[in-house]
């Protein structure tokens, strides 16, 4: 099985602090990883990596095999935590935007999504609500058919019928030539559809493994993992 | 689908298609869900659900035939040996509960025989 | 690139649209008032002066609006949520930067056409001049020439880049070396030491390599053998230079445009390779 995601000795460095500490990491194509762990662990800051909004410190990053940059930009569709198109925009800009910039975008499978949502093209981006907002850029980013989908928290924040409809998108997308890492603390909603977990605390990885044979080992939830590894 | 016992979700999913089976609501020869479909049904990784499935094969309760689908074996004894064990499990595990209540075997019969009298009665 | 310069005008022009309507209404508004006010000729040119003196600062407001809002459109992209957008894009440094910087310029030239003209028409209705088109273009054409207007349009084409270049460079360094702290002012300070830096070597440049090109005749030489500059000893010592706009330091405009395609690199470089969002 082929590395969508390799990552060895990640190290990413503040004045102040230490984001993340020697990560090493391999995803394989097809399958949905978590990326666990409270605020503050490192979760965002290493799919920001990937994504290419920061830089690592130290330790190589490769995705499809290539460094960071405008090729693996081309083949990962990222969703980030936060409101991040233009404000000036109605939902069908946005559409044209990820058309025009994205070879692998896939209009049809967008209106689906969009539908699904129930949102329309005519929208005017900045009179959504939050949870519309979320579900409007979970649509653009399952619309292309990446190699590599990153979601930095894709249910924080919205209601239990947005979160419902979120997460069905998700597994509706699923396939087995694209990989998914999914960051959360909401683990209970999740976890569920994750293939392999990663507990992320502090910066440094604390556990990793498949999702099931943790489950067998342990004779608990991966929530109920979460809790002992992260309650004090 | 409330995944809150502490079994690996492809235990469980295993369970629920056996209790169905074994209870009637699939036939032998029914074909199962698509492993995508049943995937988009619980909110399951398609991995879990496809364990789950070869799971129930490995136990012959299901065969799957290529491009076809996962279908429910005909064969009517090893689903009548399957409820057999399923029945088993739970008389096991009612007894313990119950010794651990502090009845003992005497006491734990003449409860189920008062309460399956009143059962007939209504 | 033009994908990404399509919705860089597509986020601008409503503002530069708003802009421009409200500078003609209060051109139009200037020249009506200003032409039901002067029936008399002799309160010209008291009037004058201040419709002279308002139109400039029209112009200057706008130019002034105008430029912060450009400038403010790169800033909004390293400080803000769209960030996460523009730069996770597949696009170069150069390509974005690049954009921004056609778009502004594109504006600009735009703004400064459409507004030049107006007031051109407006002179032409309001004005209670007798005007004789062919004797107005050949005086015109006498205090200057084809090559002039367009070698300042030129240099004016430069100035604007580089000036941009700059402050793009300033907000981007900034952004780069002080990661949380907003300093607000920090990329104009960086903008003026910059600036001044720059020009301070284009001087310097043009001392060492005193060397102009007139581009009338195309030739090159220092301000003596042009005959730009000379000295008459008489009786009196009379020095004299004769410089006109198209004399021009090879030296410093070679400087200058260098310093713009290296700022502008460097700008696509750590936009590329160093921005943490």
């Amino acid at each position: 099985m082929k590395n969508i995601v390799e990552i060895k000795g990640l190290t990413k460095k503040y004045l102040n602090k230490t984001a993340l500490n020697n990560i090493n990491l391999n995803i394989e194509e097809g399958k949905v990883v978590g990326i666990l762990g409270p605020n503050g662990s490192g979760k965002t800051t290493l799919i920001k990596i990937l994504a290419g909004l920061l830089r690592q410190t130290s330790g190589e990053v490769l995705i499809d095999g290539k460094n960071i940059g405008v090729d693996t930009k081309s083949i990962v569709s990222y969703l980030p935590d936060r409101n991040f198109l233009y404000k000036w925009m109605k939902i069908e800009d946005a559409m044209n935007l990820y058309k025009d910039f994205y070879y692998d975008f896939d209009e049809k499978k967008f209106n689906d999504i969009l539908s699904f949502m129930k949102l329309e093209k005519n929208m005017k981006i900045d009179s959504l609500s939050k949870g519309m907002h979320e579900k409007l850029n979970l649509s653009l980013i399952l619309a292309r058919n990446a190699k590599l989908y990153i979601l930095d928290e894709p249910i924080a924040g919205v209601d239990s019928v947005a979160r419902d409809q979120i997460l069905d998108a998700i597994i509706n997308n699923y396939n087995e030539k694209s990989s998914m890492l999914i960051t959360t603390h909401l683990v209970r909603d999740m976890e569920s559809m994750l293939d392999e977990v990663v507990f992320l605390k502090e910066g440094n990885i604390i556990l990793t493994g498949n999702a099931e044979a943790l489950r067998e080992e342990r004779g608990m939830q991966i929530d109920d993992i979460y809790k002992e590894v992260f309650g004090e | 689908m409330d995944f809150n016992d502490n079994l690996p979700i492809y235990m469980q999913i295993m369970n629920l298609i056996k209790s169905k089976m074994v209870s009637g609501e699939i036939s032998g020869g029914d074909k199962l869900p698509s492993v995508r479909e049943l995937s988009k049904e619980l909110k399951v990784n398609p991995n879990t659900i496809q364990r789950a499935y070869q799971e129930l094969e490995r136990e012959e309760l299901v065969f799957t035939q290529r491009g076809m689908g996962t279908f429910v074996t005909e064969d009517i004894e090893i689903i009548k040996s399957l409820k057999r064990n399923m029945a088993r499990e739970l008389v096991d595990r009612f007894f313990m509960e119950m010794k651990k209540l502090g009845f003992n075997s005497d006491e734990v019969k003449s409860i189920v025989s008062d309460w399956s009298e009143k059962e007939e009665r209504q | 690139m033009f994908k990404y310069m399509k919705y860089e005008v597509r986020g601008t022009y409503r503002y530069i649209l708003g802009v421009l309507s409200l500078v003609l209404i209060l051109t139009t508004a200037l020249y009506i008032y200003f032409n039901r006010v002067t029936n008399t000729s002799s309160e010209m040119s008291a009037l004058e002066g201040i419709f002279i003196g308002l139109s400039v600062l029209i112009l200057f407001g706008t130019a002034l609006a105008t430029f912060l809002y450009i400038v403010g459109s790169f800033r909004k992209e390293l400080y803000e949520d769209t960030g996460y957008l523009t730069f996770t894009l597949p696009l170069t440094g150069n390509q974005i930067v690049g954009s921004k910087l056609v778009v502004a310029l594109i504006w600009f030239i735009f703004l400064g056409v459409v507004i030049g003209l107006y007031n051109l028409i407006m002179m032409l209705i309001f004005v209670p001049v007798e005007v004789n088109f062919s004797e107005l273009f050949s005086a015109l054409f006498e205090i200057v020439n084809i090559k002039q207007i367009l070698f300042s349009v030129l240099l004016i084409i430069l100035s604007i880049v580089n000036i941009l270049v700059i402050i793009y460079f300033s907000m981007t360094i900034s952004r780069v070396t002080f990661r949380n702290k907003r300093i607000g002012g920090l990329w104009f300070i960086l903008f003026l030491v910059l600036s001044g830096l720059i020009i301070y070597g284009g001087v310097k440049i043009s001392e060492i390599f005193p060397y102009y090109i007139d581009i009338n005749t195309f030739k090159i030489g220092t301000m003596d053998t042009l005959d730009k500059l000379y000295m008459e000893i008489n009786d009196d010592i009379v020095l004299s230079a004769d410089m006109d706009i198209l004399t021009t330091n090879i030296a410093s405009t070679v400087y200058m445009i260098i310093v713009t395609v290296l700022l502008f690199l460097g700008t696509g470089y750590l936009v590329e390779k160093k921005i943490d969002l």
